[in-house]
């Protein structure tokens, strides 16, 4: 019964020890802050230049196209800023056996794995993604009510799940290969299709990366929230998803765990 | 001088033999930059629906332009040099090479034709799966003063890129960590090198001083000539101005070795 408050005490102390370990590389921190600062700018360079060209993509304005960009970067920027580091430190671990020290705590391997570290830089840059919603919904004259606002944070927060979901079955392949370099690669050639509008996919395209992988609904549902408000289909469809790809993703790290043999797996 | 050959092309054999062991890394790397294809096709698939052309070119041209990109990114692109000749200076490594003779830029650069001769040839595997699928939309020119001009631009670019990816990794001697610095610059070459966009499309003011900058000639420039998308004098000039990069980046490499070289300390052996 106390399971979670355990764990959220856990995960408190842990994000205490990275702040302080910002505090004291802070060159790191700002170097690490404008790298993602200078991605995010790539991204938004990429549509300026198309819009410079051409009125609509898919049938999305420049403005709406800006709306669905800056909420896929929020949640890929909030995946970095909360659980990167420690997925990516999972495939080393597992390799030289300090995943021992995760099996030791007192709490869920796969939460203490994953919140082990903090990326106070991701979290910084995920503010700059959440400017880029604000100042395209501006464009477009939008003015969201409460409810469709919270609705856009628990559909975000659903987008989150999935990333990491889709992160975590990248990075747990290292228990059957050994080294997940490259596999994690994967995850950040999927989440190119989240900055890309539902409409753009037809046939082939449409039924593996709509229907098969939640690479489109991810961002395409929270955009929608605050273009054309509640539709059940789309905020069904992505928080169904979230639980489907986190039950899977809890299923596969756990099965992988069984094979893990400490320092000689 | 043959002698001095040797020594290379027995560096360039050992780079072989380590690239062949991470065959399945470059594998899987290829096999998911299928999936960065497919999203190119979708996104300027969906930018070209109800319009022939943007920016002077056609759908065809633009996705010829970025599969030769794809191919380019494997076969001539530096991967993770700089952060291998970091990680030598750090750890010391570098000093077995001080007392030997043999010129470390050409020891890693055997080593990074090596690698990228395994890269080159493993990306033909999904692009030669893909094929059936894209090649209705592959439109190649067939002027052949493309190909003699695409040569001596290609290994020109291999060089831009080796020796910029080199000069990043002797920054070592002076910071202890140079990866954000990597990851940083590898934004900006992206943009200015065309991995993002073709550099035409970008407003002709902008795109004029891209040309005047080493990143131009990583990549842009040899797809250019290969996929159309400039003309014979644009070419001739273009190589003019890659050979004066090249060179002038050959400078500041050694520039950064010798003034490395003084702030280094051996310990141990």
């Amino acid at each position: 019964m106390n399971a979670l408050p355990q764990h959220l005490c856990v995960w408190a102390a842990s994000a205490r020890y990275s702040l302080t370990r910002a505090l004291m590389f802070r060159g790191d921190f700002i170097i690490w802050s404008l790298v993602e600062l200078f991605w995010m700018g790539v991204n938004l360079l990429l549509v300026e230049v198309i819009y410079r060209h051409t009125d609509s993509i898919a049938g999305w304005n420049r403005a709406e196209m800006l709306l669905l960009l800056g909420t896929s970067l929020l949640i890929q920027r909030l995946l970095m800023g909360f659980f990167w580091s420690g997925l990516y430190d999972l495939g080393r671990n597992v390799r030289n056996g300090h995943l021992d020290f995760f099996l030791a705590q007192p709490g869920s391997v796969m939460f203490m794995v994953s919140t082990r570290k903090l990326d106070p830089d991701g979290l910084v840059n995920s503010v700059v993604a959440l400017g880029l919603v604000i100042y395209a919904a501006g464009e477009l004259g939008l003015r969201p009510d409460l409810g469709q606002l919270a609705l856009y944070a628990v559909l975000v927060g659903c987008g989150l799940v999935i990333h990491y979901s889709v992160l975590m079955l990248s990075t747990a392949s290292v228990f059957w290969l050994t080294s997940a370099q490259g596999v994690e690669g994967g995850y950040f050639s999927l989440i190119e299709f989240s900055r890309m509008p539902r409409e753009a996919f037809r046939g082939a395209a449409e039924v593996i990366f709509v229907w098969m992988l939640p690479v489109v609904v991810v961002s395409n549902a929270p955009a929608r929230v605050l273009l054309h408000g509640f539709e059940p289909v789309w905020a069904l469809g992505l928080a169904g998803f979230a639980a489907l790809w986190l039950g899977l993703a809890v299923l596969v790290f756990h099965r992988g765990l069984r094979r893990y043999a400490s320092a000689s797996s | 001088m043959l002698r001095a050959a040797g020594k290379y092309r027995q560096a360039f054999l050992l780079g072989l033999q380590g690239s062949l062991v991470y065959r399945w890394n470059f594998a899987v790397r290829g096999f998911f930059s299928l999936f960065h294809l497919a999203a190119v096709f979708i996104l300027w698939g969906a930018a070209f629906a109800g319009r022939e052309q943007v920016g002077g070119f056609d759908l065809r041209q633009t996705l010829t332009y970025f599969t030769t990109i794809l191919f380019l990114q494997f076969l001539i692109s530096a991967f993770n040099e700089d952060y291998q000749i970091s990680e030598e200076i750090r750890q010391g490594l570098i000093n077995q090479f001080l007392l030997k003779p043999i010129n470390y830029f050409l020891y890693r650069l055997s080593i990074f034709a090596a690698a990228r001769l395994v890269s080159g040839a493993l990306i033909l595997l999904p692009l030669a799966a893909a094929y059936p699928f894209i090649h209705d939309a592959m439109a190649f020119p067939s002027e052949p003063w493309r190909l003699v001009a695409a040569l001596p631009a290609l290994v020109l670019s291999a060089l831009v890129q080796f020796t910029i990816a080199y000069c990043f990794g002797l920054l070592t001697f002076w910071f202890l960590e140079i990866q954000g610095l990597v990851v940083l610059s590898m934004a900006v070459e992206a943009v200015l090198g065309g991995q993002i966009f073709p550099l035409d499309l970008l407003p002709p003011a902008l795109h004029e001083v891209a040309r005047f900058l080493p990143f131009y000639y990583q990549m842009y420039f040899p797809a250019a000539i290969l996929t159309g998308r400039i003309g014979p004098a644009e070419a001739s000039e273009g190589l003019a101005l890659q050979a004066g990069w090249v060179v002038l980046l050959l400078l500041i490499a050694h520039a950064l070795w010798v003034r490395g070289l003084r702030r280094h300390t051996a310990v141990g052996g």
